[in-house]
């Protein structure tokens, strides 16, 4: 519905109410950001004549989505800034760091020689340090430590008689190759439940490449999971993903930045935790849920805010009984993908996050829920607590696998 | 796919915040779905409820009440004649949820409060939050304004020359321009406040003003004194200099409205409020003179919202509640139609003390707030519209946009809280 934007009519929508600049978490710890106002629609007004309006601090910008959120006027101020942010890196080039940073999937498939080693390495203080003065890797966030087996290797789909729904599960390089017991932990309860879920090999959402500038690159991530979407979709499969940023990605980022028709991947892709509140309000969900005394903070990633329907993950483990989930509602992490792992954005970063940190100790919670593996991270560096994903609390309230620590 | 609500309220401005408060106090279910932010981070903070005296435009009026009782005699198309009986009660019910969270709101004693501008003005309002509630400010022997030199959009030489002509002041009050370095290349509000937060931003601060603190002076600061509730930033600094620290009203971003603006939502999702955020409802399924449901769309995604009882709280031109082209104006989800009084815009002053048609523009409602047709016949009984979708106000002259939101929003939740399940 919202496919057919008259782009210089979402640029006049801005009225300069500063709105956006006011609830930036960048602007607010730093003075190297010009700000998402002067960055998106001000500049946006001479890019259209001149791509090469871009000020050098667009940079900067974590592509954490907040001013598309709070704008009144509906103007997309982060795809303006993504925009700029490639025609930055088409002028200027990229560096190295930048380059490979974004291409978290060749990242993720190099490392698979030997995960064991990469893990090691990654944690091996004088290397950290090499890097961070060589190329600008920041030596204090840690990596996160790849998976001994893939999900893809892992996963082994279930035969279901007369399945209820099936779908076709994106888990996403943070699941594929770091967090496999997410994606285990969904096929636990979509088999439970009675949908059939099927897996293929798909190229990275794109997101980090967009994130840092390298729009060609993720141009062709785009075109050949578009199609192998589709295929999927005719075939009658509903798209579900875990990772909040992937499900933005597919369904609005395409559009959005590189013009392409998702109007149908859009309708057909799903939050697995909003599949599973449409079963429920189809009364095709099994409600029969163990009690979980016990108590978690959740903190809502920013791409799931931006996609606007809200928090179902909390509507559904509200059906656990005696399970205590405190909203920490404490806005963006910080981290923003591969921002935070930057030497120079490092202390940025980490600035932002505090605010996750207070809400944590404020509400006294020692152990924390979200849905993207990228604050997962961040929250878990931040506050050493240990972070999980919600769809492991609902397989542990089924009394099925949940891949939780025991 | 379909949600179900008891309430569902749309905006999260003043009145559709202060809507869900009431409307979750009295046990109903409720969801409150946003497009944007709402307008209340770019608002002052304060509350004002009516700045001037009816009679003498030109005046500031004492007690703000007596004026409010005035217009509703006289104009029973203002939104204050709707919800005139609810406006005590929702000021208190206010200062009880602000209260609670540790940001105190004062009153004046009954009497609007007269407090200093960016511009050196002293603007009418009745609730300040205690970080701007300058008190006797006749009395004080020397006001030091705070500027930041990398800060935008904040000049003391011109709130001190301006100030300085003011009456209330003793004639021997010394004004002091002071200009701080903060060690940033440039500030905006937010990013000073967050500065401020922080020991080294506040000691900062203090060791260059301090040389210039006499006994008995009070300081002005830009808005900026902090965003977080849990420090208090103009205490500490008061503590550092001795004396007594205050906020301005500036022009936003600025950080009294944005501390509202968080307090609201984190106090509606503690009380069990779902609060859908990014989300623009689209368009009204009616049946009758009821509505069935609305059509929601997020990242371009459709889905569909049924309630009892909807509160239209999507605000004016700024907020995003009105759709305007040259010389027509729609609200964009129940199409309901708009009171554009003689079809004039514009006064031919930019800066009339008249003020605008266009701000009076909006939806005619009866006294339960529920949409009218000319004849006064109800056109939609289950939708209740709030704050500035209401026709009938000049906020920006009579000063009684946060009073109208604040009573009308609390007013739209107390009556879809009456209604039986």
């Amino acid at each position: 519905m919202t496919q057919k934007h008259d782009k210089h009519l979402i640029l006049d929508n801005c009225i300069k109410c500063s709105i956006c600049v006011a609830n930036c978490p960048v602007v607010k710890v730093t003075d190297k950001y010009a700000g998402p106002k002067q960055n998106g629609p001000d500049l946006e007004r001479f890019r259209l004549d001149e791509p090469r309006a871009v000020h050098p601090s667009i940079e900067y910008c974590s592509n954490c989505k907040t001013c598309d959120v709070v704008c009144p006027s509906g103007v997309n101020v982060s795809a303006m800034n993504c925009k700029a942010k490639g025609e930055y890196v088409a002028l200027h080039g990229a560096p190295i760091r930048d380059q490979v940073l974004g291409r978290v999937e060749l990242i993720c498939k190099a490392a698979q020689i030997a995960p064991w080693l990469v893990n090691w390495a990654a944690n091996v203080k004088p290397f950290r340090a090499i890097g961070e003065a060589t190329v600008g890797v920041a030596a204090d966030m840690p990596f996160p430590r790849f998976a001994s087996r893939t999900f893809l290797q892992q996963y082994k789909p279930k035969k279901i008689n007369n399945p209820k729904g099936k779908v076709l599960y994106y888990p996403g390089c943070y699941v594929n190759y770091y967090t496999p017991q997410v994606g285990l932990a969904l096929a636990e309860v979509f088999a439970h439940n009675g949908i059939e879920m099927v897996v293929d090999s798909f190229n990275c959402c794109g997101l980090p490449t967009v994130s840092n500038g390298l729009t060609e690159v993720a141009k062709g991530y785009a075109r050949n999971n578009v199609a192998k979407l589709n295929s999927y979709i005719e075939k009658g499969y509903k798209i579900i993903t875990t990772c909040p940023s992937c499900n933005l990605t597919l369904r609005q980022e395409y559009h959005e930045l590189f013009d392409m028709d998702t109007e149908r991947i859009n309708n057909e892709t799903f939050d697995a935790f909003e599949y599973l509140l449409m079963l429920h309000e189809a009364g095709k969900l099994d409600t029969r849920l163990k009690a979980l005394p016990q108590r978690f903070g959740y903190h809502q990633p920013c791409h799931l805010r931006s996609v606007g329907f809200g928090i179902p993950s909390l509507e559904i483990l509200r059906l656990i009984p005696q399970l205590e989930v405190h909203n920490l509602e404490a806005g963006c992490c910080g981290l923003s993908g591969s921002y935070g792992f930057k030497k120079e954005k490092y202390p940025i970063s980490k600035e932002i996050g505090q605010n996750v940190v207070q809400s944590i100790q404020e509400a006294g919670v020692t152990q924390n829920i979200t849905e993207c593996g990228m604050c997962q991270l961040q929250i878990n560096h931040l506050s050493g607590l240990p972070i999980h994903h919600p769809i492991q609390l609902l397989a542990e309230a089924y009394g099925l696998p949940s891949y939780l620590p025991k | 796919m379909n949600k179900k609500t008891d309430v569902l309220v749309i905006g999260a401005g003043l009145s559709g915040m202060m809507a869900a408060a009431r409307a979750a106090q009295s046990g109903k279910k409720v969801t409150l779905l946003t497009k944007g932010m709402g307008t209340l981070s770019l608002t002052s903070g304060c509350i004002d409820l009516w700045g001037y005296e009816v009679d003498n435009p030109k005046q500031p009026c004492g007690n703000p009440f007596t004026q409010i009782q005035k217009v509703v005699e006289q104009n029973p198309g203002h939104p204050y004649a709707k919800v005139y009986d609810v406006l005590k009660e929702s000021l208190t019910f206010f200062q009880d949820i602000c209260d609670k969270d540790g940001l105190t709101y004062r009153d004046n004693g009954g009497e609007n409060w007269l407090l200093p501008t960016a511009v050196g003005t002293l603007r009418p309002t009745y609730l300040a939050p205690a970080s701007m509630a300058v008190k006797d400010l006749n009395k004080v022997k020397q006001i030091v304004v705070a500027g930041f030199d990398e800060l935008k959009d904040f000049y003391p030489e011109v709130l001190v020359t301006n100030l300085k002509k003011s009456k209330l002041l003793r004639p021997d009050c010394e004004l002091t321009v002071a200009h701080l370095k903060s060690g940033w290349k440039k500030l905006y509000a937010t990013s000073l406040a967050h500065r401020l937060e922080q020991p080294e931003g506040q000691q900062e601060a203090i060791r260059q003003l301090k040389p210039l603190i006499k006994p008995g002076a009070i300081v002005l600061f830009p808005p900026a004194l902090g965003e977080r509730r849990d420090i208090d930033v103009a205490g500490l600094i008061s503590k550092g200099l001795g004396c007594s620290v205050y906020e301005v009203t500036n022009l936003p971003p600025a950080l009294p409205g944005q501390r509202l603006q968080d307090l609201f939502l984190k106090y509606l999702k503690n009380q069990g409020v779902t609060v859908i955020l990014s989300s623009t409802v689209t368009g009204a399924q009616v049946a009758g003179n009821r509505c069935s449901h609305v059509t929601a769309e997020g990242a371009g995604k459709t889905f569909t919202i049924s309630a009892q009882t909807y509160i239209l709280a999507t605000g004016s031109f700024v907020g995003g509640g009105f759709d305007s082209k040259p010389g027509q104006i729609e609200e964009t989800i129940f199409g309901l139609p708009i009171n554009t009084g003689d079809g004039k815009w514009a006064s031919g002053e930019f800066l009339s003390l008249k003020g605008h048609p266009f701000n009076r523009f909006g939806i005619d409602v009866n006294n339960r707030l529920q949409p009218v047709d000319g004849q006064s016949k109800v056109i939609l009984e289950n939708v209740l519209v709030t704050g500035a979708n209401l026709s009938g106000s000049e906020f920006s002259i009579e000063k009684c946009g946060n009073g109208v939101a604040l009573a009308s929003g609390f007013k739209a939740g107390k009556l879809a809280g009456e209604v039986s399940r």
